[in-house]
């Protein structure tokens, strides 16, 4: 919380005063360092937040702070798209269950590829879909990822040398991060997630 | 009604472009035709109640390949077989889809796979593989691929 205490009336009022007497507490805006924003409330967030931006964007630049601010939101609110595509997706809907909870990293599945910037390809990848992968791909916005989750996004999988697949979607779109697994357990998924989070958090440009 | 019965019957309508009706399991008999009368075919067994186009396959025997359709009958409650031999070289049957138009996505799929050229088709094009790919997979020449060997140009829209 705040480091500021909890203002005090500055005198009781005194007795057999009426209402209208009283003299309210005045309340003193503490100046508010930049690691205690988040602790504010809603109306005092962007205010107290501009004025903390301005002030070290002065000391120290612009690109040096705001990339690791636009890191961390970026980070923390990861939305992959909702595009099943094999048995690797009943892992990818079992992750956001009750057990494993996906959402409490920030992960929430979207059904529109504007509205997302993460590409978890889950299952096997024809030729036939394969155009409308590379399509769902350069419809998301930037800064956008992709995890190839399980061996067949990996690399083919089982059906490696089959004439309908594609031996792994780093041939469509480039990957971030795979998992492996066949399929993958939820508890897999979370890890290449949060590795991805840990990717983000290095980004530079 | 036996196979050398129904063989009776249609040799009396059809005359040479039947081979022979051979006893077949669960069936009223498979009929083994010219591919040439294909269409005559189609519509007598049409004509004699199989209204029903189950599925169109194809076969590829190396020296020859074999184009097979599976009908079915409402009012006997039976199933018949027809089959028919086409050289490997020049692989071409009349399609199916003016007498039954559910052979229309069956041929698709047997054109795609085992390279059967359906003469009268009206939308012969890729079913389950995108436009443009180069290979037919299901014949005995086509060899499993490494990757890196497969050359699959992806058509993007």
């Amino acid at each position: 919380m705040s480091a500021s205490t909890p203002p005090s009336p500055t005198a009781a009022p005194a007795a057999g005063a009426t209402a209208s007497e009283i003299e309210l507490p005045v309340i003193q805006a503490p100046a508010v360092p930049f690691v205690e924003i988040e602790a504010l409330r809603s109306r005092e967030f962007i205010p107290a937040a501009k004025e903390a931006l301005t002030s070290m964007i002065q000391e120290q630049g612009q690109a040096k702070l705001i990339r690791p601010v636009f890191n961390w939101a970026g980070r923390n609110s990861l939305f992959p798209l909702h595009w099943g595509l094999a048995c690797c997706a009943i892992e990818f809907a079992a992750a956001f269950g009750a057990r494993w909870d996906a959402e409490r990293f920030g992960v929430v599945p979207r059904s529109s590829p504007r509205q997302c910037d993460l590409l978890i390809v889950n299952g096997t990848v024809t030729w036939k879909v394969a155009h409308k992968l590379i399509t769902l791909y350069e419809q998301m916005p930037e800064p956008k990822w992709v995890i190839a989750m399980g061996n067949c996004a990996t690399g083919g999988g089982p059906f490696r040398t089959a004439y309908s697949v594609v031996p792994g979607v780093d041939k469509l779109v480039p990957v971030d991060v795979y998992i492996a697994g066949c399929p993958p357990r939820p508890e897999a998924m979370l890890d290449g997630i949060l590795r991805l989070e840990d990717l983000i958090r290095t980004r530079k440009e | 009604m036996e196979p050398g019965e129904w063989e009776r019957t249609l040799r009396a309508s059809l005359g040479e472009a039947v081979v022979a009706v051979e006893p077949f399991a669960g069936t009223r008999g498979r009929v083994r035709f010219r591919a040439g009368r294909a269409l005559d075919v189609f519509r007598t067994v049409h004509g004699a109640g199989f209204t029903h186009l189950s599925m169109v396959g194809a076969i590829d025997w190396v020296d020859h390949r074999e184009v097979f359709y599976v009908v079915w009958s409402d009012a006997a409650k039976e199933y018949a077989i027809l089959s028919t031999d086409v050289p490997a070289d020049q692989p071409r049957v009349a399609s199916a889809t003016s007498v039954w138009p559910s052979a229309n996505w069956h041929e698709r799929e047997a054109w795609e796979m085992v390279d059967i050229q359906f003469e009268g088709h009206p939308d012969l094009r890729h079913l389950l593989m995108p436009d443009g790919y180069a290979f037919h997979p299901l014949l005995r020449s086509f060899k499993l691929h490494e990757p890196e060997e497969l050359e699959v140009k992806v058509r993007h829209v």
